[in-house]
């Protein structure tokens, strides 16, 4: 065993040195995958909704005329950056679906009666119900927003609407202080409502819509950032390949044949160099994404909290790609058809998987399709760290379909070389 | 399918040496094939012997190579190797076997000494030792002031001579060497040559394919002739030469004979030995003219004619041409 872990430094040591001299190849390893990230970011950041000054529709569904709806209007108006629509009768359902759809970012929905339930409540609180026997309920304004809509601007939208509502409760908590000095006599002091400790309205806070499949819809960068690293990592197969056929014409795989090499350290002295190769691709990728970008005017891309989490998903993508990598270089009989093959089927894969057209803008029967591709697994993978802040454990399904694959593939070729002897 | 050659010479062959190869009725079919890449192959070579495999492309040869090298698994028939079954004992084999390909197995990008050093660790060896066979086998093969330079940027000739030495780093017992100076200039030729001279003489068995007629002569002890995956004829370039010279009659007919004429033939009285080929027929016999006139009336009697009629042969490429041309044109 010994001896083999020595055979396969060896080996490792070769390839590092056959890559090393190939500059053409380096380039086309390092340099062309951070160049794309960098153009199809900044160039689809439209695509994705993200551009700087950008208006955003906003629906405010007002079941209530009363001043609630009317404040809220008001407020949202005041604002030139929300491109205001109005509506009475939508139901819930329809403005979910019109968040899915892209038709609006942000929608508040006022409920009917929603002024009438204000005031029960506040008189209660002035006639001093204590707060556990309250009957009336905060009314809840609700928001929906649309996941795509950049966190800080749902926050600022949160804010306003905050702002609208606390100003409508504090004129309820006047109106109701003059009525309770009008009916009172003298000069008995009235304490004003605690709006503090027992609020009207309940607390704002926004809902992301997902669609029926619980899918996110990522920012250009959360979604160029790692197809691109995919891309870069699956495309690696056809130099992997095609260095195996070289090597099979050559002669020089035979001659290992008629040596005492075990077949596992001829294929781990291939692989494991362009598995270091691929995580240099990804680190130099994940890089420029979080430095670079931003300089060029495109957004940042927040790696989530998990690095282990990215690691993982890096390497068994890497292992994926290298293990259909060697499964062709042992199939096709010429590099011309190692190439032309491994080329077409990651295109395919790439389409499939979501890394040339996002998922999310896909019809349903083609995402039913993307499960059949490995890089639409490596996508979900990546976007759970990214989009939906994921640790190890949420990759985790991810990275052990990335590995099984590779074991498949692995397994096959390890046949195949055996059979030959 | 598996009829002993007629030309056989091996019982003639010194028995006086252990085997350092022996090939027992060795077949290979390649899937999808017809016909046989190799078909009932018997062959030895003696330990410390030479020697040659000849025939034209296509005959085998590779094939033959491959299966001795284990990169292919034969039909049928056994390998035995150093007196080890290849089945059996192909680790074991393979650390006593030297393998030189026909075309120069080597990295073009890695330097001479690189592809020696690598070549040199996948054969198990390490530290100062590998480091002494590598400066050893650059001195072999003359390459040593070109030792650091990559191997793209070498002539044809010097990379055969990397090619030939990267299959002695580990110092073999047997070599097996398939056309190793194919399309090379006459300096590198020679050395290789004399290398493998020395190589012999050091004890080393020798197994080398070629469709040089002077290389076999000069270099081997014995000789085996491959067409169409059989061994036609085996024996030392003595015993080729003299069954050729003096006691052979070979005839081109004019048409392909059929088999009772064949069957004819071969009992006439007087014969040694009987070959047809397509429409070569060679027989050798103690008294050729003799024979000559009754072969001249057996082929008449079937209607045939003869097309040219000639005694004996003055080299091996003569003997080879005579066994295998007409079947090629076939």
């Amino acid at each position: 065993m010994r001896q083999n872990l020595f055979k396969l430094a060896a080996s490792i040591l070769k390839e590092a040195r056959i890559i090393g001299r190939d500059r053409q190849a380096l380039f086309l390893f390092f340099v062309m995958p951070v160049v794309f990230v960098l153009i199809l970011s900044l160039a689809l950041r439209d695509a994705f909704g993200e551009r700087p000054g950008a208006s955003f529709p906003v629906l405010v569904v007002a079941g209530d005329r009363g001043e609630i709806s009317s404040s809220v209007i008001q407020a949202f108006r005041s604002n030139s950056h929300l491109q205001l629509t109005e509506s009475e009768y939508a139901s819930e359902a329809q403005v979910r679906q019109w968040l899915i759809e892209g038709r609006y970012k942000f929608a508040v929905l006022i409920p009917s009666g929603a002024m009438e339930q204000a005031k029960r409540r506040i008189g209660e609180m002035a006639a001093r119900v204590p707060k556990d026997l309250l009957m009336e309920k905060p009314v809840a304004v609700r928001v929906l927003a649309d996941p795509a809509l950049r966190g800080d601007y749902r926050k600022v939208l949160e804010g306003a609407l905050s702002l609208a509502l606390r100003g409508v409760e504090m004129r309820l908590g006047g109106e109701q202080l003059d009525q309770i000095l009008k009916t009172t006599l003298g000069e008995r002091h009235v304490p004003m409502p605690d709006m503090e400790q027992t609020p009207v309205f309940a607390p704002v806070q926004s809902e992301v819509v997902t669609r029926e499949r619980g899918d996110p819809v990522p920012t250009s960068v959360q979604q160029n950032a790692p197809a691109w690293t995919l891309l870069a990592m699956f495309f690696l197969t056809v130099p992997l390949s095609v260095s195996f056929i070289k090597e099979r014409e050559q002669g020089s795989l035979f001659r290992l044949q008629t040596m005492t090499v075990p077949a596992w350290v001829v294929l781990g002295g291939k692989a494991l160099p362009y598995f270091v190769i691929n995580l240099i691709q990804m680190a130099s990728i994940l890089a420029v994404s979080v430095h670079v970008l931003p300089l060029l005017g495109g957004d940042r891309l927040d790696l989530g909290h998990s690095p282990s989490a990215i690691l993982v998903m890096g390497a068994s993508a890497s292992i994926a790609a290298i293990g259909f990598g060697i499964a062709v270089a042992m199939y096709a009989r010429t590099a011309e058809q190692a190439a032309s093959f491994s080329s077409a089927v990651v295109m395919i894969m790439a389409a499939l998987g979501g890394i040339l057209v996002p998922k999310t803008v896909m019809p349903p029967l083609m995402q039913d399709l993307a499960v059949f591709s490995p890089l639409s697994w490596g996508l979900d993978g990546f976007q759970d760290v990214f989009v939906r802040g994921g640790g190890v454990t949420q990759v985790m399904p991810e990275a052990l379909g990335l590995l099984a694959f590779s074991a498949l593939c692995h397994g096959i070729a390890i046949l195949r070389y055996e059979s030959r002897i | 399918m598996n009829n002993p050659c007629p030309f056989s010479m091996r019982h003639a062959v010194k028995k006086d040496g252990a085997a350092a190869i022996e090939l027992r009725q060795l077949s290979k079919v390649y899937k999808g094939a017809r016909t046989p890449a190799l078909n009932g192959i018997d062959l030895t070579v003696r330990e410390g012997g030479f020697f040659g495999i000849l025939g034209p492309n296509g005959a085998g040869k590779t094939t033959l190579m491959s299966v001795l090298g284990g990169l292919l698994k034969p039909s049928s028939g056994s390998v035995w190797i150093n007196g080890q079954d290849l089945q059996r004992h192909r680790a074991a084999i393979k650390r006593v076997l030297g393998m030189v390909p026909q075309e120069p197995a080597i990295y073009p990008t890695l330097t001479a000494r690189e592809n020696l050093e690598y070549f040199g660790r996948m054969q198990g060896l390490s530290g100062k030792h590998l480091q002494s066979r590598v400066e050893a086998c650059l001195e072999i093969a003359e390459i040593s002031a070109d030792a650091d330079q990559r191997v793209e940027h070498f002539s044809g000739g010097f990379k055969r001579r990397l090619n030939l030495v990267i299959g002695l780093i580990h110092e073999p017992r047997i070599l097996i060497l398939d056309e190793p100076t194919v399309a090379i200039d006459p300096h590198s030729r020679a050395l290789i040559h004399q290398r493998l001279r020395e190589l012999h003489a050091a004890g080393i068995s020798i197994l080398i394919s070629t469709h040089y007629m002077e290389e076999a002569e000069q270099l081997c002890q014995e000789i085996a002739i491959m067409h169409h995956g059989r061994i036609l004829v085996q024996g030392t370039v003595g015993d080729l030469l003299a069954m050729q010279r003096n006691e052979t009659i070979q005839m081109q007919l004019t048409d392909d004979p059929p088999e009772a004429l064949i069957r004819k033939l071969q009992q006439l009285p007087g014969l040694q030995n009987a070959f047809v080929s397509g429409r070569c027929v060679m027989v050798t016999a103690e008294r050729p003219d003799e024979v000559a006139v009754r072969l001249m009336q057996t082929v008449h009697e079937y209607g045939l004619g003869v097309h040219s009629m000639g005694f004996g042969a003055s080299s091996l490429e003569q003997v080879f041409l005579s066994l295998t041309e007409n079947r090629a044109e076939k």
